[in-house]
């Protein structure tokens, strides 16, 4: 144990410190090509006619991709799982986002690839377009997904992901109090500093060495390889030095069309999106809205929860499934509720893709949740911390969906937080542990939820 | 025309509205300035143009005739790192590492020009860089404790952060 | 990507003036802060460009009370002046940018900048400028009106007896201003206020120094003066119900350094 505990200098530090840390925009082949993008001008159209012969006369000009060139046109990071995909590498019938990808040219410079771009003859038929998804659910909302206004394909073929635990209606009925809050958080750019760049280099023997800055390599190599249709032994990917991510660079985002325009032409393609693609058509991390119904007893106990999760997914699914599914079992926080109704929906509107974001599907929940046990506290007159501490996750307790917890850490971090603003917990709050439930620690309503952490 | 940069006579054949950023990158593959933003909101592309501190981003090469320009590799090599360098490492200031160039940059002007370990001021002289790994705390430790040098680059420092900025 | 315009760099103010000409086709390049990210993404697309770097523009001068400030002084020179230009500069981007930047770029920016029209119109500068029909001094609110085709060359004001500048916050140095106010107290006793981000351009606020002895009637008169429409950085509405808190504060602030 060399490592473990030892306080070991950062490997990458010194280059970083000294200007040699090679990213991919530092990479530098010969006769690279440099790549910009049609991106659709609407939030919401029909495309009526794509013509780009013009463009590919144009001066510098060396390869132009579209819908039409690639292989497999629909592909999604979960197919891999069998989980149906929605998104075309680039748009062919409609465009669902402001920034939507049409087509791609690659040219001896980013200026001749921005003409012969200009240079593209494309029509729209400008449609209707939806921003909130709470109105995705009504008659007259626009129509912009071919599978409807959510999500479809939970467990194959539901469109809810549900939690179900306990026996909900009982909680309500031997409930003091109803509390209940709607918390919505907004959408963020994780914006790295560095932002989506990616170099596909063709290789004597017909592979591809592709420089990427995922954060998620196996997935760009899968995603490639898909749309492609060819093995994954054709591929090298070069990665690891990623100039910031935050979620932002697991989507794959440069890498394929790259590959394809290199294919196309010949040569090495290098595209480095600009800040401003970055912000306008970079996923982002979702906007959420969520309704926490709480039955709670006056002593503050709660003894039931529940919950609406809405997840806005912008034009295509990506990940949100799997993010509304992560939310689905933190939707107790870190506290312990023995009886569970929750639904979520993965909703579908004219916003960019979301994706992951630092506790992809779990910040939203711990923000409302947090802000709610505030409210419960307030409502019941009852000491924050020892709410709490009461309702806090212990050993042997268990998760919304079931799981044994075996090594919780509310009670040291609620205490560790006493400690660090100087609050005074009253007795029995001060002592409490996370040890298994006994004694006053164990009201009726949660002991059938106990589990055995011997069994994990 | 013709620029010094990190003390080599370069000739610079881009057109003179050509940023600073895109000359040493693209035409000198002097690589250590960032392209984060090319709007002079991020900092990374910080150079010392004449010792003073400039976006290069924003600095068109033709306003710059003849000037010295110093990129982080000017300032040291992994073998001759220079301390603010040296205090990068040891705090753990570079997490991607992509801010970096540009906030050594900085933080050396900022020391050069007689600046405190006040970590306030320290926050002032490099608040047009963005950074969005670390959270700060680590950079205004280093930027404090360059000065000392001496760093055991074979581990690294407790940080004593205890400063909150207000 | 890049700019091919013609490159001019004048080695003196009348050089300036005369390859300025009417202005047409033409783009200044000060400090380049707005200007070379806008040449290099051919936001601007100039047929030719003037760098004013060598054009002698860069001074500070007083006499006899009144302070003349050329077009291509750093923001940063301006850091030590006295309220309200002093902190209105020093609010300005970061020290990297004020080092770059220049007074006439910012008296020139496109709307959203600019931050410095409101002090120099609250002191009353004058604007002098070149351009089609010659050199001519203005007063910097008639400038600012209409500053197409003019090459701004200096400004000038009057030493005040008292000044005061108040902005809406300033959480990182890479805030816009969203509203700033600054006011002014001149020798003969006059009150003066402006303020910018309630419009394209700054502004005066003559009605509030009507009423500037009544320092919340002076407010509510402010605020109906304006009226600011929505942008990224704050709504219409927000910036209406923040002016008069703001024009309050320079009136307090006024009042006490008399
Ligand atoms: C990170 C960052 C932060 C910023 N923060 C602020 C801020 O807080 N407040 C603020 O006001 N601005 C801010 N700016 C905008 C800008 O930097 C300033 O307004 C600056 O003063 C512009 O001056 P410049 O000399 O760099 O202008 P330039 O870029 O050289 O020119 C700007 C415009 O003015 C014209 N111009 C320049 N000089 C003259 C002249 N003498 N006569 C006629 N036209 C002229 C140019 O042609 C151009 O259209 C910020 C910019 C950045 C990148
Ligand atoms: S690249 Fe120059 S400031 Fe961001
Ligand atoms: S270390 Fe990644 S942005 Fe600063």
């Amino acid at each position: 144990m060399k490592a473990v505990g030892a306080r070991l200098p950062r490997y990458d530090g010194v280059g970083h410190a000294t200007g040699r840390t090679v990213y991919v925009d530092d990479v530098r082949v010969n006769r690279m090509l440099h790549v910009k993008a049609l991106r659709s001008p609407y939030h919401h159209a029909a495309i009526k006619r794509l013509d780009t012969s013009r463009a590919e006369q144009m001066p510098g000009v060396a390869a132009v991709v579209t819908h039409a060139d690639v292989p497999l046109l629909v592909y999604g990071h979960l197919s891999a799982l069998g989980i149906p995909a929605d998104e075309p590498l680039l748009a062919s019938e409609d465009v669902r986002y402001k920034g939507q990808p049409i087509a791609v040219v690659a040219a001896e410079d980013t200026d001749a690839a921005q003409a012969a771009v200009d240079a593209i003859d494309i029509e729209f038929e400008e449609l209707p377009a939806l921003f909130d998804m709470r109105k995705a659910f009504d008659d007259d909302a626009p129509q912009i997904h071919h599978w409807g206004p959510i999500y479809p394909h939970f467990e194959g073929e539901m469109n809810v992901r549900q939690i179900r635990k306990g026996n909900i209606d009982e909680a309500f009925e031997q409930a003091d109090k109803i509390i209940q809050g709607v918390y919505r958080p907004a959408a963020i750019e994780q914006m790295p500093l560095e932002t989506q760049v990616g170099l596909s280099v063709p290789e004597p023997d017909g592979r591809f060495t592709i420089y990427s800055c995922t954060q998620a390599l196996y997935f760009s190599m899968g995603v490639v390889a898909a749309h492609l249709q060819q093995p994954l032994n054709k591929f090298k990917f070069v990665g690891g030095t990623v100039g910031g991510g935050f979620g932002g660079k697991v989507d794959t985002a440069t890498e394929t069309l790259c590959t394809l325009l290199a294919q196309k032409s010949g040569r090495p393609v290098k595209w480095r999106w600009t800040r401003e693609e970055e912000f306008l058509c970079s996923s982002t991390r979702a906007p959420w809205h969520m309704e926490i119904i709480d039955a709670v007893s006056n002593d503050g106990w709660i003894l039931g929860r529940k919950m609406l999760t809405l997840h806005d997914a912008g034009g295509y699914a990506r990940f949100s499934p799997y993010g509304v599914t992560k939310h689905s079992f933190h939707h107790t926080g870190a506290y312990t509720i023995p009886n569970l109704h929750f639904d979520g929906y993965v909703v579908f509107t004219n916003r960019v893709p979301t994706s992951a974001m630092r506790g992809y599907g779990v910040t939203s929940v711990s923000f409302a949740v947090e802000t709610h046990m505030s409210r419960i506290a307030e409502e019941l007159g009852v000491d924050p911390f020892e709410l709490r501490l009461k309702n806090a996750n212990r050993i042997g307790d268990t998760s919304p969906n079931g799981i044994t917890y075996t090594d919780p850490s509310t009670v040291d971090v609620l205490h560790a937080l006493a400690g660090a603003t100087d609050t005074e917990l009253a007795a029995p709050y001060s002592d409490t542990t996370r040890e298994m439930r006994h004694g006053e620690w164990l009201p009726e309503h949660l002991v059938g939820q106990l589990g055995d952490p011997e069994d994990h | 025309m013709n620029i010094i940069v990190n003390g080599n006579n370069r000739t610079v054949e881009s057109p003179p509205l050509t940023p600073l950023l895109h000359v040493l990158r693209e035409e000198l593959d002097v690589l250590s300035p960032k392209a984060g933003c090319e709007n002079g909101g991020c900092g990374a592309c910080t150079v010392l143009i004449d010792g003073a501190p400039r976006r290069s981003c924003l600095t068109a090469v033709g306003s710059v005739p003849d000037a010295e320009v110093t990129t982080v590799e000017g300032l040291g090599a992994p073998e001759t790192m220079s301390d603010v360098q040296q205090a990068f490492v040891h705090y753990c200031a570079a997490q991607c590492g992509f801010c970096t160039p540009g906030m050594i940059i900085a933080a050396t002007a900022y020391l050069e020009g007689g600046g405190s370990a006040d970590r306030v001021e320290i926050s002032e002289a490099l608040a047009g860089h963005v950074c969005r790994c670390t959270g700060y705390l680590k950079i205004l430790d280093a930027v404090a404790a360059a000065r000392d040098g001496g760093f055991d680059l074979s581990t690294t420092a407790e940080s004593p952060h205890t400063t909150v900025l207000t | 990507m890049g700019s091919s315009a013609e490159v001019i760099r004048p080695g003196s103010p009348s050089e300036a003036t005369s390859a300025y000409g009417d202005g047409a086709g033409a783009a200044v390049l000060a400090g380049g802060t707005l200007l070379v990210p806008d040449l290099h993404f051919g936001r601007a697309r100039p047929e030719r460009v003037i760098m004013l770097g060598d054009a002698g523009l860069s001074y500070v001068t007083r006499s006899n009370g009144t302070v003349t400030i050329g077009a291509t002084t750093p923001v940063d020179a301006l850091v030590g002046e006295s309220s309200p230009l002093g902190p209105c500069a020093a609010s300005i981007g970061d020290n990297e940018i004020r080092a770059q930047a220049t007074v006439g770029g910012n008296l020139c920016a496109p709307a959203g900048f600019g931050d410095l029209q409101g002090p120099l119109l609250a002191l009353g500068a004058t604007a002098r400028s070149a351009g089609a029909g010659g050199e001519r001094s203005e007063s910097l609110e008639d400038f600012l009106t209409d500053r197409s085709g003019r090459l701004l060359l200096d400004v000038t004001y009057a030493e005040p007896a008292a000044g005061a500048f108040a902005s809406l916050g300033r959480p990182h140095a890479h805030h816009y201003t969203v509203m700033a106010v600054s006011g002014v107290r001149t020798v003969d006793g006059a009150t003066q206020l402006a303020v910018v981000g309630a419009g394209t351009v700054g502004s005066r606020l003559r009605s509030a120094e009507a009423l500037a002895g009544d320092a919340e009637a002076a407010g509510d008169a402010a605020g109906d003066a304006v009226n600011p429409s929505d942008d990224p950085l704050a709504s219409g509405w927000y910036r209406t119900r923040t002016l008069p808190a703001l024009v309050k504060q320079v009136l307090s602030e006024l009042e006490a350094s008399a």
